[in-house]
C-alpha cells in the first residue's frame, strides 16, 4: 500500500514537473487537450469498467458540463413560456463551474433512473439516443445555447495566487497544470470509490448481476451512484474543456467522442484504474503523431484498425496484459533460486 | 508510465526535424476541413490556395524566397480547429495562416492567433462574428451574409415576375440560420414579405418533408442555403414535387452535379456565387480568373470546383501581397501590411476597411457577387 | 390539410427503404446478437457500388443493383469471417466496437477512394413526375417502392419457407439445440452476416439516383436503422418491416406539422420513449429485457 502510495506521488510529481523540463508549449496544449479525454475517459471507466455497463452517450454529460458551466459563466436569458424570461447574470467562473457538474450528475441519474431498466444492446441504445437527444436540443434550442452559431467567448477559469491576486489561466503551463490537478482528483476519487463497500458491490454485480441481487446488493441503487459519479466527472472534464477552448458548439455531443472515450478505457484496460491512463495518453497523443506523416483519412484508418486490433488480441486492455507480463517475470525469477535450491538439496 | 516519455520522444523528434529545416522558403499555415462533414469543399479550397503558391513560386516567389503551405486538416471541428492552430503556430512557427473554413472553426481559432500574434486570412467563413468580436488579427476576403443579402438586394429588380413574398428552406448550422436571418431582415426593408422558414438537418437527404410543407404556402421565390450535396437534392426534390416558386441559392455554393445530370426538363434555378467559371469573361479581372481556371484544369481538378476553389486562390494571392509589401516574413509586419494591400484576385478587387470596435478592428473586404441561373444543365448569367 | 396525401405518399416510399434498412440490422441482431455499427456503412457501400459500375462503367443500373446486392453479401461474409469468428461473439460489448472500427475504416476509405465529393447516380428512368390527384411522384421512387416490396417479400418467403430460412430461425430460437439438430450454426451465422449487410448495400444502391452518394451517408442510415429496429424490437423481423414504414411516417407529418428543425431528432425521441414505456418494441408479444 505504502509503495503504491509513495509510486503514485512520484508519477504525479514528475507530471507536475513536465512544465519546467520541457517548456515546449505545443507538447503542452497537446497534453493537456489529451487530459481532458483521460478525465472523460476516467469516468466512464467507472460505468464500463467497475459495473461493466457500456455507456455509448458518455459524451452527453461531457457535453452538458460544457455547456451549463459556458452559460452560467456568460449569463443567458431564456423565455420559457412565463409571464417574464428567465434572466440568469454571468457567475464567476467556479461557480459555473461547479454548476456544471451539478447539472451533470443530474443528468447522470436521471438516465441511471430510466436506462437502467434495461441492460445489454438496450442500455447501449438508450444512451446513444440520449446523446443524440441532447445534441439536438444543443442545436436546436437557439434562444438558450446559440445552436449552432457556437457560444463563444467563454472566460478561461481564474485563481487567486499569493502575492499576483487573481489570475487568468490561460498560459499553456497553467491550463495542464489544471487539467493535472482535476485529472488527479478523478483518479483519487475512482480509486476511493471503488475501494469502498460500494464500489466492491459494484464489482459483485458485474461479475455476476443475479448472485449479486441474491446476496442483497440494491443492484439498482448502486449502479445509479456510479452513473451520478461518472456523469459529475465527465461534466467536470466538459466544464474544462469549455473554459480551455473558449468555444463550444453542439459538435461536442457527437458520437466520435463517445468513442474516442471508450476506446482508450478498452485499449488501457476496463476495470483496471491505471487503465484509462494509459489508454488516453496513447490514443490522445496518437492523432499528434500520426499528423503530418499519412493522409487525414489513413490517420483514421489507422485509428479504427488499431481499435479492432487491440479488441481482437489484447480484449482486457494493456495495463492487464503489461501486468500479467510483469508478474509472470517475477514469479519465474522467484522460482529459479528454489529450482537451484531443489537441485543442489 | 512507460508510454509518456516515449511519445514525449516522438513528438520532439517531429519538432526537431520540422525546427531542422532551414529558413529557406516562407511557410504559410492552411487550416481547412479535409475529412468529415465539408471535407469536399475544404479540399477544393485547399486546392485553390496550391495553385496560387505554384503559381507566385513560378514567378520567382516573395522577397526572393519561394512559399511553402503547412496544410493542416481541422476535421470539421472546432476543437480540432484550436489543435490545428496551435499546431500550425507553435510547431511550424508559421508567420500567418489562411482558414478555416466555417463561421465555428474560424471563432475557435481566433482566440489563438491573439494569443500568439499570428494574422490569418479567412476565406469562407460568412457570420459576422468573425470581424465584429475585436479581434485585430482577423481579415477576411469572403462576403457575410449580410454583405450578400444586400448585393442581392439591389439585384432585385431583374426578376420578373417581382419578388412579392419569400419562404427559406435553410441548413441547420451558422451558415445556413444567418444567411437566413440576413435576407430576412434586407428583403423585409425591401417591403417584400417573409412567409415560412423550414429547416434541414446538415446530413438530411429527404427534404420531400419540407418541400411538401412550403409548396402551397402561397410565397413566389424560395431561398435556399445549405451546401453542394444538398442543393441538389433541394432543386431535384423540388422539381420532382412539381413545387412552383422560384428557388433561389445563397453562399456561393452551386449544385454541380446538376450539370451533369440535370433534374426534369425546363426547371430553373438562380444561384448567388462569388465566382462563376461559365461565366469568368464577366469577371472583373478575367486574366487572372483565366489563369486560375487554367492552372485548375491542368491539375485534372473537377471543374465544379473552381466555384470554391478560387476562395483558397486568392486568399494567398492576399497573404502573398501582403508579405512583400510589409518586406518580411514577420507576423506583425504581415498584419500591418494587410491594411495597405489592395490587389486584383479572382473574385474581384481585394482590399481591408475597418470593422467592430474601435481600436481593435478586424479587415473585412468587399468582394463580389454574380447571379447566375440553371436549366437543363445549362449555365447562363442572369 | 392540402399536402397530407402527398406526404402520406413521400412517407410510404421512404418507409419501404427504412424497412429494407431495419430487417438486415435486426436480422444480424436476432440471430447473432451483434449490433451492427456498420450497418450505414454497407448501405454507402452498395451506393458507391451502383456509382462505380453505372456513372464510371456505363453498366445498365438493374444489373448494378444485382451487383451490388451480391458485394454486400461477400462483403459482409467477409467481415464475420475475419473478425466476427475470432471473438466468437461471446461479449457483446467488445463486438460492438470492433463493429464500429469497421465503420470508421470502411468510412474513411470510401472518403480516401472518392474523395468528398457527392457523386451523382443517373437516373434510368424519365425525370418527370407523375401526377395523380395532385400528387407528385417520380418514377425512380416509384420503382424504389416496388423494388423495396418485392425484396421484402422475398425475405420473408426465403426466412419462411425455405430451409436456409428454417436453420436462421432455429439458430435464433436456440442456438444450441440448432447445433445439435445438424446446424452449421458458424455457416449460419456468415450467412446471416452477409444477407443482413446485403440487404443494406442493395438499399444503397436503389436510393443512390434518389438522393447523392456521399462518405458519411452511411452515419444518418445506421442511426434511422437503429430506431427502426428499436422501434419494432430487437430480433423482431416482421417489427423491423412495419417499424421503418412508423419511423417514416412519423418523421414526414412530424416535420410537416410539427417542427422541420426536430425533424431527425424525432427518431431518438421515439427510441426514448418506447425504451421507458414498451422496451420489448411496439409489435413484439414477448418480453426481452435483461
Amino acid at each position: 500500500m505504502i509503495m503504491r502510495r509513495a509510486s503514485f506521488l512520484i508519477i504525479v510529481v514528475a507530471l507536475a514537473l513536465l512544465p519546467v523540463l520541457w517548456p515546449d508549449p505545443y507538447l503542452l496544449s497537446v497534453v493537456a487537450a489529451a487530459g481532458i479525454m483521460i478525465i472523460a475517459a476516467i469516468s466512464l471507466n467507472l460505468l464500463l469498467g467497475f459495473t461493466g455497463q457500456l455507456s455509448l452517450g458518455h459524451a452527453a454529460f461531457f457535453g452538458i458540463g460544457a455547456y451549463t458551466s459556458a452559460l452560467l459563466s456568460l449569463g443567458f436569458d431564456v423565455d420559457l413560456g412565463f409571464s417574464s424570461p428567465l434572466v440568469v447574470e454571468p457567475k464567476p467562473v467556479w461557480v459555473a463551474f461547479a454548476g456544471g457538474i451539478v447539472m451533470a450528475s443530474l443528468f447522470g441519474w436521471l438516465l441511471g433512473k430510466v436506462a437502467f431498466r434495461v441492460r445489454g444492446a438496450y442500455f447501449v441504445i438508450v444512451t446513444i439516443s440520449f446523446a443524440q437527444v441532447m445534441r439536438m436540443v444543443a442545436l436546436n434550442w437557439v434562444d438558450l445555447t446559440e445552436g449552432p452559431m457556437a457560444l463563444v467567448s467563454i472566460p478561461p477559469l481564474s485563481l487567486w495566487v499569493p502575492g499576483d491576486g487573481v489570475v487568468r489561466l490561460v498560459s499553456k503551463a497553467a491550463t495542464y497544470w489544471l487539467v493535472l490537478a482535476a485529472g488527479v482528483l478523478a483518479y483519487v476519487i475512482v480509486a476511493n470509490l471503488v475501494r469502498s463497500r460500494i464500489g466492491r458491490a459494484a464489482i459483485a454485480l458485474r461479475e455476476n448481476e443475479v448472485l449479486a441481487k441474491s446476496i442483497g446488493i440494491p443492484v439498482t441503487r448502486c449502479l445509479i451512484v456510479f452513473s451520478v459519479l461518472s456523469a459529475g466527472i465527465a461534466g467536470a472534464a466538459g466544464g474544462l474543456y469549455a473554459h480551455t477552448v473558449r468555444i463550444i458548439d453542439p459538435d461536442v455531443f457527437l458520437f466520435i467522442y463517445t468513442i474516442t472515450m471508450v476506446i482508450m478505457v478498452v485499449a488501457g484496460g476496463k476495470g483496471t484504474l491505471a487503465g484509462p491512463v494509459v489508454g488516453g495518453l496513447i490514443f490522445g497523443l496518437l492523432p499528434e503523431v500520426l499528423r503530418g506523416m499519412v493522409a487525414p483519412e489513413v490517420q483514421w484508418m489507422i485509428y479504427g484498425a488499431l481499435m479492432i486490433l487491440i479488441l481482437l488480441f489484447m480484449p482486457k486492455g494493456i495495463v492487464p496484459a503489461f501486468g500479467r507480463v510483469l508478474k509472470r517475470r517475477k514469479i519465474s525469477v522467484r522460482r529459479r533460486p528454489s529450482a537451484s535450491q531443489g537441485a543442489s538439496s | 508510465m512507460l508510454i509518456k516519455p516515449l511519445y514525449a520522444m516522438l513528438l520532439g523528434g517531429a519538432l526537431l526535424a520540422s525546427q531542422a529545416q532551414a529558413d529557406d522558403t516562407i511557410k504559410i499555415g492552411v487550416s481547412q476541413p479535409l475529412t468529415g462533414s465539408v471535407a469536399a469543399s475544404g479540399t477544393y479550397v485547399t486546392n485553390g490556395a496550391r495553385l496560387a503558391v505554384e503559381h507566385i513560386n513560378g514567378e520567382g516567389g516573395v522577397l526572393g524566397k519561394p512559399l511553402e503551405l503547412v496544410i493542416e486538416d481541422n476535421k470539421s471541428n472546432p476543437r480540432e480547429a484550436v489543435n490545428t492552430a496551435e499546431k500550425l503556430i507553435l510547431r511550424d512557427k508559421v508567420p500567418v495562416m489562411m482558414g478555416a473554413w466555417g463561421s465555428t472553426f474560424t471563432l475557435a481559432t481566433m482566440p489563438k492567433l491573439e494569443e500568439y500574434g499570428i494574422p490569418m486570412v479567412v476565406e469562407t467563413a460568412s457570420s459576422s462574428k468573425v470581424t465584429t468580436s475585436g479581434n485585430p488579427w482577423v481579415f477576411r476576403i469572403s462576403p457575410t451574409s449580410m454583405m450578400e443579402a444586400q448585393a442581392f438586394a439591389k439585384q432585385l429588380s431583374s426578376f420578373t415576375p417581382a419578388i412579392k413574398k419569400v419562404d427559406f428552406l435553410s441548413v441547420n448550422n451558422d451558415w445556413g440560420l444567418g444567411a437566413a436571418g440576413a435576407f430576412k431582415e434586407v428583403l423585409e426593408s425591401k417591403g417584400i414579405e417573409v412567409g415560412r422558414s423550414e429547416i434541414i438537418a446538415p446530413d438530411a437527404t429527404d427534404l420531400s418533408a419540407q418541400l411538401a410543407a412550403i409548396k402551397n404556402s402561397g410565397s413566389d421565390t424560395i431561398i435556399v442555403t445549405s451546401g453542394v450535396e444538398q442543393l441538389t437534392l433541394a432543386i431535384r426534390q423540388a422539381a420532382e414535387q412539381g413545387i412552383k416558386q422560384r428557388l433561389i441559392t445563397t453562399g456561393g455554393s452551386f449544385p454541380e452535379p446538376l450539370v451533369k445530370n440535370p433534374g426534369p426538363k425546363g426547371y430553373v434555378s438562380t444561384h448567388l456565387l462569388f465566382f462563376s467559371p461559365w461565366t469568368a469573361d464577366q469577371a472583373l479581372h478575367p486574366q487572372i480568373a483565366g489563369a486560375y481556371m487554367d492552372a485548375w484544369e491542368a491539375k485534372d481538378y473537377p471543374f465544379p470546383g473552381l466555384t470554391e476553389g478560387f476562395r483558397g486562390y486568392d486568399a494567398i494571392l492576399t497573404i502573398a501581397e501582403a508579405i512583400r509589401v510589409a518586406g518580411k516574413a514577420e507576423p506583425e509586419a504581415i498584419r500591418d501590411a494587410l491594411w495597405k494591400v489592395k490587389l486584383a484576385g479572382v473574385n474581384g478587387d481585394i482590399a481591408f476597411h475597418k470593422e467592430g470596435p474601435e481600436g481593435r478592428e478586424s479587415g473585412q473586404n468587399t468582394p463580389n457577387i454574380y447571379i447566375i441561373q440553371l436549366q437543363d444543365g445549362e449555365v447562363s448569367a442572369l | 390539410m392540402d399536402q397530407f396525401l402527398q406526404h402520406l405518399v413521400n412517407g410510404t416510399v421512404l418507409g419501404a427503404t427504412y424497412a429494407l434498412l431495419g430487417i438486415g440490422l435486426t436480422l444480424i441482431f436476432g440471430i447473432m446478437k451483434v449490433v451492427n455499427f456498420a450497418h450505414g456503412e454497407l448501405y454507402a457501400f452498395g451506393a458507391y457500388v451502383a456509382y462505380a459500375l453505372v456513372s464510371l462503367l456505363q453498366m445498365d443500373y438493374f444489373v448494378a443493383l444485382v451487383l451490388a446486392a451480391g458485394l454486400g453479401l461477400l462483403l459482409g461474409a467477409a467481415i464475420e469471417f475475419l473478425l466476427l469468428r475470432r471473438c466468437r461473439l461471446e461479449n457483446i460489448d467488445e463486438v460492438m466496437l470492433i463493429m464500429i472500427g469497421v465503420m470508421i475504416i470502411m468510412q474513411n476509405a470510401e472518403l480516401l477512394a472518392w474523395g468528398g465529393v457527392a457523386k451523382v447516380v443517373p437516373t434510368p428512368f424519365p425525370q418527370e413526375s407523375i401526377i395523380v390527384g395532385g400528387i407528385y411522384l417520380s418514377p425512380t421512387r416509384l420503382f424504389v417502392l416496388g423494388a423495396a416490396i418485392v425484396l421484402l417479400l422475398a425475405f420473408y418467403l426465403v426466412i419462411e419457407r425455405s430451409r436456409l430460412g428454417l436453420a436462421m430461425r432455429a439458430t435464433f430460437q436456440d442456438e444450441d439445440a440448432a447445433r445439435i439438430v445438424g446446424v452449421n450454426v458458424s455457416r449460419i451465422y456468415t450467412l446471416t452476416f452477409g444477407l443482413g449487410s446485403s440487404l443494406a448495400a442493395i438499399t444503397g444502391a436503389l436510393l443512390a439516383p434518389v438522393f447523392v452518394v456521399t462518405p458519411t451517408m452511411g452515419d444518418l442510415a445506421s442511426l434511422k436503422a437503429f430506431a427502426i429496429v428499436i422501434l419494432g424490437g430487437l430480433g423482431n423481423i416482421r417489427g423491423a418491416a412495419l417499424g421503418g414504414f412508423a419511423l417514416a411516417l412519423i418523421e414526414e407529418f412530424g416535420a410537416a406539422y410539427i417542427s422541420t428543425a426536430y425533424r431527425d431528432a424525432i427518431g431518438f425521441l421515439v427510441i426514448l420513449v418506447v425504451m421507458i414505456a414498451r422496451p420489448q418494441g411496439l409489435f413484439a408479444a414477448k418480453e426481452r429485457v435483461g
